[in-house]
Formats: C-alpha cells, structure tokens, sequence
C-alpha cells in the first residue's frame, strides 16, 4: 500500500505537469480526490490493514494528500494568474485615442491679459473702480487740464455722439469721478474701453486700458517708480528692466513714458524693439494740480500719481499677432489658440 | 523733427557719439525716434577725375577711363555711361566697397579689359533715382576726397519726437540748449555783425498792427538789391540733411533761420507791396488771398492776416501770399520776423487745413525774444549770400511785450515730491543750465527763479520740479514703495456676479468674445425688434468710422450673432460663445451677459460627438448663472418677442421684474444672418442679476439617515407643462420629498396619440428617522394617486 501511495503521489504531480487550463485541472482533482478518486479508494482501504500497520500508512497517506492538495493549489493560482494576464491582455486599449475632455470655454486673450494686471494691482492694495465709457468734455479733457485749443487734443482723434457727449479718448475721466465721490486716501485702477478714431494693424477704434490712481498725503514720484517696477517684474518676469523717460501728459507732471527691456531681445536690440532694447509699455507722471484743483483737493495737501496702460499692447507683447484687430473678429479658431 | 550731428555742433560742443547722444536726448525727454548716418555705405567712394578716355578694343559701348584718385598710379575703369568724358569729376567707388544698392566691386575684367573700381551714377550710390549717366561732381573738389566728405554727407540725422509742451526744442539752438543742461558747456550762438546802409527804413516802410491781442509783436527790415539765385552748396547741405526742399537763396536762408532759431521768417517782395508798408489786421468779411501753393482762400474776420494798403498778402504764422512771394526778379526785400498768438494760429490753419512749419511753431508758442536776433542774423546771411545792402534800422513794434515770469521754489518742496535728496546746489545748478535765472528768494531754501523768454511752458512751481527731475535723470530718483495706508476698498457684488458668470460659462465650454461697442443701425431690423422697442434709441456718432460702427449697442445679442455669421463664413460651426458688456441704453450703461449656441456643440470626436443644441442648452445656461449668483426665485415665461421663435422662448423674470431673455433665434432673424442652422441666444441683465444675488450660505446637515429612490412614469396631455406634476409630489410628500428631478419625456408609439410620457425620480427622506418600505410605499401611492385626480396623469406600465 505504501507503494500504491508513492505511486499516485508520482502520477499526480507528473499529470499535474501537464495541466494546461483550469478545467483539466478540475478533472485530474476529481480523478484524485473525488468521490470515486484515487487517493479516495486508497484512503478506502485503510480500514483492511493491520493495527500496526494503520498508522503508519495513515501518516503517509495525509502527506500524500497534503503534498498533492498543495501542488493543486499552486497550479490553480498559476492558471489564475495566467488567465487574469490573458484578459488584461485582451483589455488593451489604443491609447491615442482622443481623451475624452470636458468642454471648458476660453477667456479672450485681452480679457486674459486685462485681469492678470487688474489682479497684480489688486494684491498692492488698488481697488477695481468702473466708470462711463460715454463722457462729456469736462471729464474726459476739461477737468484734466486739457483745455480745448490746447495741442494735447490733437494726439487724442475723438469719437463725438450726436448728442455732444463724446467716447473717453481714456479711462482718466473714472479718476476725476473717483475724486470727486471721495476724500483721500485714494488708491485705485480702473479697467475698461476707451475709444480713438484709428484704425489699422496696430490700432483699434475700440481698445482696452487699465488706469491706476495713488493719492495721498504724501506720494512721492519714487513711489511711482516703485509700484510700476514692482507691476513690471510680476507681469514680465522678474529680470525685467525698467526705464523712465521724461515727457507730457497735461494731467500729470512731472510726467514720464515708461519701457520695459524688450521682451524678446531682453534689451540686446532686435525688430521687435527697433533695435534700442526697449518697448513703450505705459505713460505715467504725478497727478497735475490743476487736476487736484478741479475736484477740490488742495495740492499743498495730497500729491499722488497716476498711469495707463493699453491692454491691446501689452497682450500682444506675448501673443505677436501682426493685425490687432484680429482681437475684434472673434473667429474660433483665434479664441481657441489663447 | 530732425536734426544732425554737425549742425547741433555749430552751437555747443560735445563729445558724445550719435547713439550716446540719442539716449541722452530721449533721457531728457525728447524721443529719438531714429538714427541715421547719411552716405551709409559710401565709405569707400571717393571723388575722381577722368584723366583720359580710349575706346575699349572688343566694345563698342564700352570705353577705358584712367581715372586719378589721388593715388600714385591712375585706375583704369571701364565704363558705359554716355556723359563720361574727359576732364570730369566723377564719384569713384573702389575695390572692395559695398555699395548702399548691395553691388559689391571686385576687380574685374570687362570684356578681357581690367576695371579697378566703378565709376557711379546717384542711383548706385542710393543718393537718387538719377540713373542716365555718371553723378557729375564739382570741379573744385580735392582728388580723392571720401565722397561722404566732399558732398557734406558725413552726418548723423536724428528724428525726434518733440511734445506739445516744448516748441523751444522745434530748432537747431533749442535742442542744443537741452545738450547744454546735460554738458554744462556754453552755447556759441551765431555772431550777428550788420553793415546797414544809409537809407532808413523808417523812410521806406511801416508797419501797424490793428490786432494787438493776436499779435504780439511784429518787426521788418529791408534789404535793398539782392540777386535771387541758388544757394551755395553748405546751406543747400543743411537744408536737404533734414528733408527740407531747397528753393531760391532769400527763400531758403529764411528756413535755414527758422530752423536755427525756430523763429519763422517772410520774405516778401517789397515792390509788390501796396505802399510798401504792412498792416497787422484781421481779415475783413468776404476777403480772399492766394497763397503760396496757388490756392484761393476764403477768409473769415477771426482770421489774422498780413495785408499791405489794401488786401492781405499773407496769412499770418501760416503761409505767404502767392501775389508778393520772392520771383526770380524781386531786387529789395521786406522781412519779416514776428510773434503771433498760438490759439488764433491754431484755428486758422485748422480753418483753413493748412499746416506749415511756421504754424506748427506759432501754435504752441514761439519765443517773442527770438524775433531780433533771426531777423539780423536773415538779414546778415542775405547780404553775404545775395548780396544787397540792408536798411539803418528794423522796425519793431511790441505791443505785447512782457517782463520776465518769476516764480517762486521751495527746494523742500522738489524733494518733497519727486522723493529725492537733492542738494539746494545741485538744484541751482540743474536750473542754471536750463537758462533760468536762480536768486535765493525770502529764506534761505526759497528760490526766486526768472523763466527764459523761450520757456512759456514753465508757469509754476511743479513745472520747474518737473524740470529738475528731468535733467537730475529719472533713473536716479529712488525706487520705493507707498507709505501710505491702504484705503478699505468698498465691497462690490457687480463684480463678483461678473466673476461668476464668466466662470461658470467658461466651464460650460462657451468661449469668451469681445466686440466693439458700435453697431450698424440696421443691427435692429435683422434682429427684428418692434418699431417701438426702445432698444432702438441708439446713441448714434457724429464721425464714425463706417456705418457698420456708426451707432452704440444697447444689446449685444446683433455681436454675437455677426461673430457666428463670420465662423460660419469660415467654415466653423461649432459656435458656442458668450460677451460680458455694458451696452448704451440713453444716459445709463448697464451690463449684459449674453450668449449664441448653434450649429454644433461638444468636443467633435470620437467619444464626445458634436451634437445640435437645443432650447434647454441655453436654457440650462441661463440658470447656471442664476445659480452661481445664489439666485432662486426666478421664473420663466413665454412671450412674443419677435427675436425669437414664438414657442420657443422665455423671458426670465424675478417676480415681475423681467431680467432677460431667452430663446431659439427666429427663422428670419437666422436668414438675415445667413445662417443654415438654429441659433439658440439669451441676455441677461448683470445689474439686476447683481440687484438680487445672494451669496450667503449657510450649512445644511448631511443627512444621517438613508434615502429611498422610487421612479414615477406618467402619462399625461402632450402640452401639459413639466413642472406641473413635480409642483404636486411635492406638495404631497411635504418634507419628506428631498428632490424631483424629470428624467425622461418620451413621445411616440408607445404612449396613445396627444399624449406623452413624463418620468421621475422622486428622493424620499426624513430627517429624524429611518423611512421603513410601507411609509414610502404609501406616501407614494398617495402621489400617484393626487396625480391622476388632480392632472388626469396614469401610472405608465
């Protein structure tokens, strides 16, 4: 009997060599352990041998059957394992099929740029303020020491209304508003439209500027410098150059255009920037006193500074379009490049 | 304005190369705009004589030149140019130059004849179109000179811009003043020495002016028998450098003046002169003259005008008559030299539309102290270049003479504003060099500052910190931040709805579109509003550009609608876009949100196919903004605007305040667009939006207990409203109802004819308990049951 034993044992595991899916599997265990199985007719017989005999058989016989059942358990994980593979396999996907992305809008490229400065801005403590875009000349010239037969209205080519009311030339007139409404301190910018008779690749009739308005008791033109460096590094990096030029705004004085080292060139000089370095990114100055007069502040009192900036301008320092009206058309295939 | 090199050195010393100079320049205020070096790339011209001329052995239009450039040995060129002959002075480019038109010469062999350079023509050498033959230089030029010298083209032009606030700088003098606050070194300023003769002006001319207050001043000399010719080679040299064309010897050493000392001059011819005197007046009623360019003008009597005895012979500031110009004959001339008022100017040529150097100078003020000094400097270089003799005596008439502008300067006060620590010294100094006269005033630190008669922009204390800071450099005022404290910004709930909306649309998959504000007055027929629709009442411009931007929105739906029309015309179809705008609605700009959904929609690929939209895509938009603006108690209801398809709208309102619309475009409305598909619009108020947002929210518990789902199909009229049955279950279940969302409408086959299939899925849950199976069970059947009493609705099996 101990032979017979030795015997299946040997045949199981040869048998088991050969298994090759689970089902086989299961037959050969059925072949074994079943009800009619092998080890089951031998384990049958044990009640036939002697009293000495029994146990040692006995012994034997549960190795046996420990030993197989464990064999049969780590085929059945092999065939497992291996058949898990084959559907993995069989899952496989081509993976340059297109995501499926949720549809997500895009801000316009000006709106993008507008609200990058507005919120550089707003973290140095200027409040967002609106105003009309339809102005009168008080506002929009008169009060910011703009006289009507002064030269300064030339640079401005003006769109009237009907009526005699005009569109803001620039967001200026909010500052004059702003200053009326309310005593110092005052420290805003004001985004939004403004509008010039002009038309071609780098001028729009319509066009977007954010102003800036800083008035205290005691604002200092290096202050003015501060601020605008401080907005630059944050808007174009942190290498970039800075430069102030004097020149004439009649609502500021002193009054100042400011550059920037050309974005492209970083200030070696390239087409971009004509070759000098530099790009013209804002004007600038401290707040007139004649400006302080028209709204009742005294300028022996506060002092304070101003500038714009054009959008348009600035968003195109990244983007490069050729044609700034492209801005205006609205075509998707533009939207969806920003 | 342009000026050069040279000429800037002919007052003020300085050593600095042209780009150095250009940044100082604009450093100080006064933008080069460009630097250009004349003659670039006729370095290696030099001026040469041909010397002998044979015929070329194999060519019969070429010849063999010897040509002398002051070498030992003379170059033989060949050369096919017809005016070459012997004797001539011609520009020789050598070997190796490269020209301005890109030739480069190498030696060559033309025809097995050898050619040592090129002799040139003005067209290769760039310096005209001139191209029939060699450029024929004076005789009298060295050998071998670099043409860029002999031809005075050794120069450096720069153009500037120059601001309205400084028509000083409008002249030669004037800008180098501006290099005299940067250098500290003097001004050499012309030296004026007149012989004049014995006869005496007074005895030949005078000059009234009747229009004191646009005239302040006015004074005349006469030069008696000159001789009308070209101008020597030095003054057409400077005149041509910056673009200004050359004309007649007195014509051209009046420009020459203007351009030295910015102070526009006439010349008029004395004989053709009535009485030959001048009368300052203006114009009379019906009055005409002829100006230079041989244009009759009208005038009117806020005109100012020369006149003679009788009629006007000039338009003053702007332009000479035609009638009194400088001929070919004019023998004594009458000069004038005078001040006129920048406004009165200004609105002549304005006027008139003409613009002129002088009346670029006279409308933003011109140095009434310059007056004498270029009449005598004219008049001396007449003299030596036309010669004549010159009248004893000028006459000058100064009615508006003024004393010198003083204004006082608290040095604390410079430091003050530009935030600075400058010396009172350096201060002193800086306004020195600017001409202005510094006394120390009062106390020890006020200044009493005397403005130069050339600076009429400078009236008041910031003016002359304004000065100082540009001279002391901006880029050496300190950087800093504000001080100041931060004023509370005021809280605004206009721009949070704003925020909100553009977000919430932006995650819908709309893209953000900007128009212009102006609109085609036409905009409101397409759009089909009723002829008594106040949006009608557009703002309209006096100048537009084109009728397409002639009047203000006061919709943006039209925008949106031409943003479609154009992607479609682009072959893209996919719209979906939205604008954030104010529109112009009479005094008031409130803002809108609008949008345009049509063709198709969704990603357009595999997996996320395009799709139309329909009515409740912009529907669900609409509510999404409501939404994100914490807004509730809307509700939307048909109308009969005719925008839109008539049962495919809603207004939206807020109690009985109607904030805005929404809808399928009306078919007409799609072909006045031209476009082949539905189009699905809404706008929405942002100030009502903005009047009723509420963005308070308070926690509520997440519920403890579980929540039982049972679905509801019934079948009901086809025309019965949705919102109907979900108004009963919960009226029904009370509390117990947490939601009803519709899930599927169905009509068709398998509901009967008028009628359609609604289903639900209604949420069960209590807040204190566990809800068993029979309490929903009952509290469900209690529905169905109030559903078909009270709606006539069957349970769909």
């Amino acid at each position: 009997m101990k032979a017979e034993l030795e015997a299946i044992q040997a045949e199981a595991l040869a048998a088991l060599e050969d298994v090759n899916s689970l089902d086989t599997l299961e037959s050969l265990r059925i072949a074994y352990f079943g009800r009619k199985g092998k080890l089951t007719d031998v384990m049958k017989g044990m009640g036939k041998l002697s009293n000495e005999e029994r146990p040692i058989i006995g012994k034997l016989a549960n190795e046996v059957r420990a030993a197989l059942t464990e064999a049969f358990e780590a085929t059945k994980n092999a065939l497992d394992n291996q058949q898990q593979e084959q559907q993995l396999e069989a899952e496989s996907i081509d993976i340059t099929l297109p995501g499926r992305k949720p549809a997500y809008g895009k801000a316009h490229p000006v709106m993008q740029t507008l609200e990058r400065i507005q919120a550089i801005f707003t973290q140095m403590g200027f409040q967002v303020v609106t105003g009309p875009e339809v102005e009168t000349e008080h506002y929009n010239f008169d009060a910011l020491n703009t006289p009507s037969d002064h030269p300064a209205r030339d640079l401005h080519d003006t769109f009237y209304l009907t009526d005699g009311h005009l569109l803001r030339t620039h967001n200026s007139p909010v500052q004059i508003r702003v200053m009326e409404n309310q005593k110092p301190p005052v420290r805003i910018i004001v985004p939004g439209k403004a509008y010039r008779v002009d038309y071609d690749v780098s001028h729009t009739p319509m066009f977007h500027q954010v102003e800036g308005l800083l008035v205290d008791r005691h604002v200092t033109f290096s202050e003015l410098k501060g601020v605008l460096v401080s907005f630059a590094r944050q808007m174009f990096g942190d290498q970039t150059q800075m430069r102030f030029r004097p020149h004439f705004f009649p609502f500021t004085e002193p009054s100042a255009e400011v550059d920037i080292s050309c974005t492209i060139c970083h200030g070696k000089g390239c087409r971009s920037c004509g070759h000098t370095g530099w790009i013209e990114i804002l004007g600038a100055g401290a707040v007139d006193p004649e400006v302080f007069r028209a709204v009742n502040y005294d300028p022996e009192e506060v002092t304070g500074f101003a500038f714009g900036m054009g959008v348009e301008r600035i968003a195109n320092l990244q983007f490069r379009i050729p044609d700034i009206r492209t801005f205006y058309e609205n075509d998707l295939r533009f939207l969806k490049q920003f | 304005m342009n000026v050069t090199l040279n000429w800037l050195k002919a007052y003020i010393d300085f050593d600095f190369s042209p780009s150095e100079l250009a940044e100082r320049l604009t450093m100080l205020g006064i933008e080069v705009e460009s630097v250009k070096q004349l003659g670039a790339g006729l370095e290696g011209v030099v001026v040469g004589k041909v010397d002998s001329i044979r015929p070329h052995p194999n060519a019969d239009k070429l010849v063999l030149c010897q040509v002398d450039i002051g070498e030992v040995n003379a170059l033989q060129i060949v050369c096919g140019a017809p005016n070459v002959c012997e004797g001539m002075f011609a520009p020789v480019a050598t070997i190796g130059t490269k020209l301005p038109t890109g030739i480069i010469i190498k030696r060559a062999k033309l025809r097995d004849e050898e050619s040592h350079g090129m002799l040139c023509s003005e067209k290769e050498l760039g310096i005209s179109d001139e191209a029939a033959g060699l450029m024929e230089l004076s005789s009298d030029l060295s050998i071998g000179t670099p043409l860029t010298e002999a031809l005075g083209l050794d120069d450096v032009i720069f153009e500037l811009e120059i601001t309205p606030n400084r028509p000083d700088c409008f002249s030669m003098i004037g800008v180098a003043r501006e290099i005299r606050a940067e250098t500290g070194n003097d001004l050499k300023l012309p030296q004026v020495d007149l012989q004049e003769s014995e006869a005496d002006i007074q005895e030949r001319t005078s000059v009234t002016i009747d229009a004191s207050d646009l005239c302040p001043r006015y004074a005349a000399r006469v030069i008696r028998g000159v001789k009308i010719g070209e101008s020597p080679a030095w003054l057409k040299q400077r005149l041509e450098s910056i673009g200004v064309g050359v004309i007649n010897n007195i014509v051209d050493i009046t420009n020459f003046v203007l351009m030295e000392y910015g102070q526009p001059l006439h010349a008029f011819d004395y004989h053709k002169l009535s009485e030959n005197r001048i009368v300052v007046r203006r114009a009379a009623e019906g009055e005409q003259i002829t100006t230079l360019d041989e244009e009759e003008r009208d005038l009117t009597p806020d005109m100012l005008v020369i006149a003679d005895a009788e009629k006007p012979v000039a338009l003053a500031g702007i332009m000479g008559g035609y009638d009194s110009e400088i001929t070919e004959t004019t023998c004594d001339v009458l000069l004038e030299s005078a001040n006129f008022q920048p406004s009165s100017v200004r609105a002549t040529a304005k006027a008139l539309g003409i613009h002129t150097e002088a009346s670029y100078r006279f409308e933003r003020g011109a140095d009434p102290e310059a007056v004498i000094p270029a009449l005598d400097r004219a008049a001396q270089l007449i003299v030596e270049l036309a010669g004549g003799t010159i009248c004893k005596g000028t006459i000058d008439v100064y009615p508006g003479k003024k004393e010198p502008y003083q204004i006082q300067l608290r040095a604390e006060r410079v430091n003050f504003i530009l935030g600075t620590e400058l010396e009172a010294t350096e201060i002193e100094q800086i306004l020195s060099r600017l001409g202005f006269g510094v006394e120390v005033g009062q106390s020890e630190d006020i200044y009493q500052v005397t403005v130069p008669s050339f600076r009429a922009d400078i009236t008041r204390e910031i003016d002359l910190i304004e000065e100082i800071a540009r001279v002391h450099g901006y880029d050496n005022i300190p950087t800093t931040l504000p001080k100041g404290d931060i004023p509370i910004p005021t809280p605004n709930t206009s721009i949070e709805v704003h925020k909100r909306t553009k977000h919430f649309l932006l995650g819908t998959g709309m893209m953000e579109s900007v128009n212009y504000s102006f609109n085609h007055p036409n905009c409101f027929d397409k759009i089909r509003l009723a002829a008594d629709n106040p949006l009608r009442q557009a703002l309209q411009l006096k100048n537009p550009l084109s009728p397409e931007m002639s009047v203000l929105r006061t919709t943006l739906l039209p925008s949106l609608l031409n943003n479609a029309q154009h992607n479609h015309n682009h072959q893209i179809d996919n719209i979906a876009l939205f604008e954030l705008s104010t529109v112009f609605i009479q005094r008031e700009e409130p803002a809108r949100v609008a949008g345009i959904l049509a063709g198709e929609i969704g990603g357009g690929v595999y997996g996320s196919p395009y799709r139309s939209p329909d009515f409740f895509d912009v529907k669900g938009a609409v509510e999404g903004i409501l939404d994100v603006c914490g807004i509730t108690d809307y509700t939307f209801k048909k109308t009969e605007d005719p925008t839109f398809h008539p049962g495919r709208n809603a207004e939206v309102l807020l109690g009985n305040r109607r904030i805005g619309m929404l809808g399928e475009a009306h078919p007409k409305v799609l072909e006045n667009y031209e476009l082949p598909y539905k189009a699905y619009l809404f706008e929405l108020d942002l100030e009502a939006l903005a009047d009723a947002a509420d963005f308070s929210k308070r926690f509520e518990p997440i519920p403890i207990y579980p929540s039982v789902l049972r679905d509801l199909a019934i079948v009901v009229d086809e025309d019965m409203q949705s919102d109907m049955p979900i108004e009963i279950i919960y009226s029904t279940g009370g509390e117990l109802v947490e939601s009803v969302r519709l899930f599927d409408v169905y009509v068709g086959d398998q509901v009967p004819e008028g009628k359609k299939s609604l289903a639900y899925t209604i949420t069960y849950h209590s807040a204190t308990e566990t809800l068993t199976d029979k309490a929903v069970n009952d509290l469900h059947d209690k529905v169905v049951k109030r559903l078909n009493q009270e709606l006539g609705a069957e349970l769909r099996m």
